[in-house]
């Protein structure tokens, strides 16, 4: 029905030939699935699975690292998902709502797809959370952070591979209260992800007894030199920097933090996207000594980790990323629950989706919580340069 | 007190930029009453070739091979442009050629670079800062101002003063006036584009070291530059100085004195311009064909 009701608002948005078109194929999809032996998903033994990734934008980025995650899971497994051969149709999530919430509804209801993994914009993934609720579809996220996905607007058919922000900051509140003797200065993008990130390290910074020397809210894709904020943070004497960017941003920020001359008097801390994957590599040496809280980093000393970064390396030629592994995990969780599913309908993927248990990924073991949320250890990273290579190199794990 | 002149400091090095990048457009668009909405794409080439040249760091020769390699692709991607546009005569059809244009090259830098952030290190004896009212300064900002007032003084005489700039100024007031005293107002044009354009691809070797190179880029920089020319008025050498020089404050000191109302101030201080004159700050003499 949601299904439906998508497909007539976009016939009414864009009234064109090629519209029409594409409602016509969509109908005649449902038509064929009412009619057909089987339920969602594709026939019999194969089960179609949506990958809706960003390819082109600014988070292009993470949608190709997510997307070779996901792929290399699949290769790794035969091309075989819980005992079912796996046809994976993947779609462009772009930069925005605009274009992630209709690629979406066109892998459910054109492709027919039995879940749908991948979503990088949080508001994307809160605009599509109805569709797939009333379509009966398991959305898994393996990246959008915003807080209300698994909260105030959860769904039995939304479920989080990858991180609340709320909680990526939370994990690294005691640790720099504890670190740092003095004010701690926040500054972040003023956009949901960075008022969230600041929010939930705020509230557990000073719940461990820390101060907060100032704060200050740059505007969101709009800020190329941070020259002006960083004398702020000089001038107010705090001790130390919490920030999240990510992004060209992230690249500006640390870098100019570096050129400004505050890296080497005041220590910056971050969530773990301030200094993760290409951002990482665009930084260079001026990152050396940044300090972040992450669910993941290649450089975790455990077998399930090294083995996935050496399979990576090698069919990729690239490090993988915290993207790549939410990916990964999301092929994972879908291996188990496919086995463990009664039955074909989107409504028993859901169900078994709830037990599927801990999974045992590169980034250590995690299980999803009652709010369908990845529940996993964060580490302390810190930017080291390794014999040429920078890397995010793991300081302990955070309590 | 100090920490505000710092910004003053960076708003004339980034004012700099800005008006290296906006000179090009302000001329064409008063001269040849083109708007090129590819502007920002050629900023984006000169950016990927010092990425491509300079990627792994380089020394002042590497860097300067950067600047000549960017201002010849420049030049050409900007002829090539003179010469599309003057067969669309209409503002709308220009403003989707150029548009258009500007998609394309975006796409072909991104197959080309892919779509990651790249950063650009500044050539290495001039990575450094230096200590300026007690707080470290970057030294390659310093030289970007240098290079602001070495082309601004090149390019008033060239304009302001020579022959040269006596016939673009003539052309940018009345170009069929020009033309019926025997001046090929053609290839005036072509050269002014050409020449508007190497310097936007020059702006963004120049900008690399500080705001690097990654898809989206083009629009960002497009948008401020078009800022800069409605504020100093169109084709006018002056305008685009006093434009760049000012909205280049405004983002330093106007963020520095009013972090809050940072969004806002660029478009704020467009807005009170325009309603002061609306023609700009200081356009050119005579009237453009509106």
């Amino acid at each position: 029905m949601g299904a439906l009701c998508a497909v007539l608002r976009s016939l009414r948005r864009s009234a064109t030939i090629s519209g029409l078109a594409v409602g016509a194929l969509a109908l005649a999809g449902c038509a064929g699935s009412s009619l057909g032996p089987s339920g969602a998903g594709g026939s019999g033994d194969e089960v179609t699975l949506g990958l809706l990734v960003p390819l082109s934008g600014v988070y292009a980025p993470l949608g190709e690292d997510m997307r070779d995650g996901f792929r290399l899971y699949l290769d790794q497994h035969g091309g075989r998902l819980g005992g079912r051969t796996v046809k994976v149709v993947t779609a462009d999530e772009g930069e925005t709502p605009q274009t992630g919430v209709p690629a979406a509804q066109k892998l459910v209801t054109q492709d027919r797809a039995a879940a749908v993994v991948g979503v990088v914009n949080s508001a994307t993934a809160l605009g599509l959370r109805d569709f797939f609720h009333e379509s009966k579809v398991p959305l898994l996220v393996a990246n959008a952070g915003a807080d209300a996905i698994t909260g105030d607007r959860g769904s039995p058919y939304v479920w989080r591979t990858s991180f609340a922000n709320g909680k990526v900051g939370a994990a690294l509140g005691p640790a720099v209260a504890d670190e740092v003797d003095g004010g701690v200065y926040l500054i972040t993008a003023d956009y949901a992800a960075g008022r969230e990130m600041v929010g939930g390290f705020r509230k557990a910074f000073t719940a461990a007894g820390g101060k907060v020397a100032g704060e200050k809210y740059t505007p969101f894709g709009k800020t190329q030199d941070y020259q002006p904020y960083l004398s702020a943070i000089r001038s107010s004497g705090a001790k130390a920097v919490f920030s999240f960017y990510a992004g060209a941003e992230a690249v500006n920020f640390v870098k100019q933090y570096k050129q400004f001359g505050l890296a080497d008097k005041i220590p910056l801390y971050g969530t773990g996207f301030l200094t993760e994957g290409g951002v990482l590599s665009a930084q260079g040496a001026a990152a050396v000594g940044v300090k972040t809280s992450l669910h993941y980093s290649t450089e975790l000393d455990t077998p399930a980790n090294k083995a996935f970064v050496d399979a990576y390396r090698k069919k990729y030629n690239e490090a993988p990323t915290v993207y790549s592994v939410q990916a990964y995990d999301a092929a994972a969780v879908l291996d188990k629950a496919l086995a463990k599913a009664t039955g074909a309908t989107g409504e028993d993927l859901a169900k078994a989706l709830g037990q599927v248990g801990t999974i045992d990924s590169p980034r250590g073991p995690w299980s999803f919580d009652a709010q369908h949320d990845a529940q996993q250890k964060y580490y302390l990273r810190e930017v080291r340069s390794d014999g040429g290579a920078i890397v995010n190199a793991v300081v302990r794990e955070l309590g | 007190m100090d920490t505000y002149l710092v910004s003053v400091l960076n708003g004339l090095a980034m004012g700099s930029l800005l008006f290296a990048i906006a000179l090009g457009l302000s001329l064409v668009f008063g001269m040849m009453d083109v708007l090129n909405l590819a502007h920002g794409a050629v900023y984006l080439v000169g950016a990927y070739v010092a990425v491509a040249l300079l990627g792994d760091g380089g020394g002042p020769a590497a860097f300067v091979a950067a600047v000549l390699t960017a201002a010849a692709a420049g030049a050409a991607l900007g002829g090539a442009l003179a010469a599309m546009t003057r067969a669309a005569p209409h503002h709308l059809d220009q403003a989707l050629l150029t548009l258009g244009v500007a998609l394309v090259v975006a796409e072909l830098l991104t197959v080309a670079f892919g779509s990651d952030v790249h950063s650009l290190p500044a050539p290495v004896p001039v990575d450094g800062g230096v200590r300026i009212l007690g707080e470290t300064y970057p030294v390659y900002r310093l030289l970007v101002i240098a290079f602001g007032v070495v082309l601004a003084i090149a390019v008033h005489r060239l304009v302001e003063r020579g022959p040269l700039g006596a016939v673009i100024r003539a052309a940018v007031a009345d170009r069929a006036m020009v033309a019926a005293l025997g001046v090929n107002t053609g290839r005036v044009l072509v050269g002014v584009f050409a020449a508007g354009a190497a310097l936007a691809a020059v702006g963004g070797v120049l900008a690399g070291p500080i705001l690097g190179a990654q898809p989206g880029l083009d629009e960002k920089v497009l948008l401020l530059a078009l800022v800069v020319v409605v504020v100093g008025g169109l084709g006018s050498v002056r305008g685009a100085l006093l434009g760049a020089v000012l909205i280049g404050q405004v983002q330093a000191l106007g963020v520095a004195l009013l972090p809050e109302y940072a969004s806002f101030l660029l478009f704020a201080a467009m807005a009170a311009v325009l309603l002061v004159r609306p023609a700009g700050l200081l356009p050119a003499a005579a009237g453009v064909r509106a």
